[in-house]
């Protein structure tokens, strides 16, 4: 993902720099004619810009504008509701940003502090649990 | 040919090499620099004796408190208002109970509170510090040429202010000097840092101007406060709050949410 | 008092929420940068440039909806029902996200603007 916005966002850069540079060399080209020519003001001839490269700066603003929106960060839910019903289906993954490493601010999970809870422990599945350990490691 | 001529002036190339570049370079690295020093001069919190942590916390509780009531039952929130209030209003968790009811001491005096305001002043400094020379520099070498034309038109006042040193009277506002070029960079600098220091960086002078204005945690326990009178009207505060939970009523929404 | 109860039972992530607004924020500073050196190639003046700012602004946060925010939200059906282009799942409020950037990039795109116009037609 992150590597398909970083090459539009580049193709779109010199694109844009390719127009840039065809502009200031027509400008400085239009403004050298009218010196030679003797022409009353160079501001008439450096009034317009050939079509081609406008369109060219157009196409590669949008193809930069693409690159970077495709670039940015996933949005988070604000609702807390439906922050922790993500966070509480998807976990970690749901906070990964675009290079595939969980986001340094992604605090964990805000509900696991009911699983230990004292009031919410399952004493009876624990205790089987632990017999059941119990046996298997007296067994070997 | 009813329209106005367009002023243009001749002028060199090179004044673009010699003049707005090096400006903006050095307004570049100049926001990049100040960004690491605050960083490196930023220091460290304070280690607080148990005492004062103890005010602290007992008032923060006391606020959070207020502002979480609604989660709390109501048997549970009565008994932490009352704890609170008692506690608050015989002074118990005071750091020196004898001063109570005396005035505070000058924030002056008290050593432990000039570093407070030493980071401050350290802040404001790396702010002016830098404006200021960049400022007299530009002044000394750079003045009186005009470099740029603005794409937009301004009105005559503005000529004051874009083309200082250059005393041409007919001159169109729109044409503008070095000087000029430094307060644009000043002020649009902002997204070329937020794209090379990351979003919360400290070259962007915005956001410390706001930060400056929005009164900040370390205030409420600043020097010359006194707790005393802080917990008496936290503990008015508490004392009026009119109980209800997020719960009343829950039975009927959850009903209303469900779609058959 | 009932506004402050409704928020209170839908209570709002505020890290979530500056986390929003600064990727939002980001990509709106970048842009307006982008949107100068363009215009100052054109060669746009006055009414004309700001104009190209203002369109070039929204059409970042229509592209930032569709590829952001429309495939969750719009998938979703907690969001109340609000439809196309109802951005309550991620921002508090929809003026800030469809004008925001207007204000927060206004000056560096004057910066680059100017700057890319006298680089142009020096």
């Amino acid at each position: 993902m992150t590597w398909i916005s970083k090459a539009i966002t580049l193709f779109g850069a010199v694109l844009l720099g390719h127009a840039c540079y065809s502009a200031q060399e027509h400008s400085a080209l239009q403004s050298f004619k009218a010196a030679t020519a003797t022409l009353t003001s160079s501001s008439l001839a450096v009034a317009s810009l050939p079509v081609d490269i406008a369109i060219e700066t157009v196409i590669a603003i949008t193809v930069i504008l693409f690159g970077l929106v495709l670039g940015t960060r996933p949005l988070r839910p604000i609702q807390w509701r439906v922050w922790a019903g993500k966070i509480e289906r998807e976990g970690e993954e749901g906070f990964m940003d675009n290079d595939g490493e969980v986001n340094k601010d992604f605090v964990g999970n805000p509900f696991k502090f009911l699983e230990t809870r004292p009031g919410f422990v399952d004493i009876r599945k624990q205790r089987k649990e632990f017999a059941s350990w119990v046996k298997t490691s007296s067994t070997q | 040919m009813a329209q106005v001529p367009v002023q243009t002036i001749h002028r060199d190339p090179q004044l673009f090499y010699w003049i707005l570049l090096p400006i903006t370079a050095v307004m570049i690295l100049t926001g990049v620099l100040r960004h690491y020093a605050t960083v490196l001069m930023a220091s460290a919190p304070k280690r607080l004796d148990q005492k004062t942590t103890r005010e602290q916390r007992a008032l923060l509780h006391g606020i959070n408190v207020r502002g979480n009531f609604h989660t709390l039952a109501k048997p549970s929130f009565d008994v932490r208002r009352d704890a609170l209030t008692t506690a608050y209003e015989s002074g118990a968790y005071l750091k020196s109970p004898e001063n109570r009811g005396q005035a505070p001491p000058n924030p002056l005096s008290d050593p432990s509170s000039m570093e407070g305001m030493m980071g401050m002043m350290k802040n404001q400094m790396a702010m002016i510090i830098p404006n200021t020379l960049i400022m007299s520099w530009i002044n000394a070498f750079f003045s009186g040429y005009v470099i740029m034309k603005l794409p937009f038109p301004l009105t005559i006042k503005f000529k004051s202010m874009l083309q200082a040193g250059v005393a041409t009277k007919d001159m169109d506002p729109r044409w503008m000097s070095s000087i000029s070029w430094y307060f644009l960079c000043i002020f649009g600098l902002q997204s070329v840092f937020n794209f090379l220091l990351g979003s919360d960086n400290a070259a962007s002078q915005m956001a410390q101007q706001m930060g400056g204005m929005a009164p900040n945690a370390g205030q409420m326990f600043g020097p010359g406060v006194d707790p005393d009178k802080q917990f008496l009207a936290e503990a008015e505060n508490l004392a009026v709050i009119e109980h209800y939970s997020v719960l009343d009523g829950v039975e009927q929404r959850l009903l209303e949410g469900i779609k058959v | 008092m009932s506004a402050e109860r409704e928020f209170q039972i839908v209570p709002i992530v505020q890290e979530a929420v500056v986390h929003n607004s600064r990727t939002l924020l980001n990509l709106q500073s970048l842009t307006a940068s982008l949107f100068g050196v363009g215009a100052g190639i054109l060669g746009l003046e006055s009414y004309s440039g700001f104009l190209f700012y203002v369109v070039c602004s929204l059409l970042t946060a229509m592209l930032f909806y569709v590829v952001r925010v429309a495939p969750t939200s719009l998938a979703s059906d907690a969001n109340g029902g609000g439809g196309a282009f109802d951005t309550s799942r991620y921002f508090r409020s929809q003026v800030e996200f469809w004008t925001g950037g207007l204000m927060n990039g206004l000056a560096g795109f004057i910066l680059t603007w100017t700057l890319f116009y006298g680089l142009v037609r020096a």
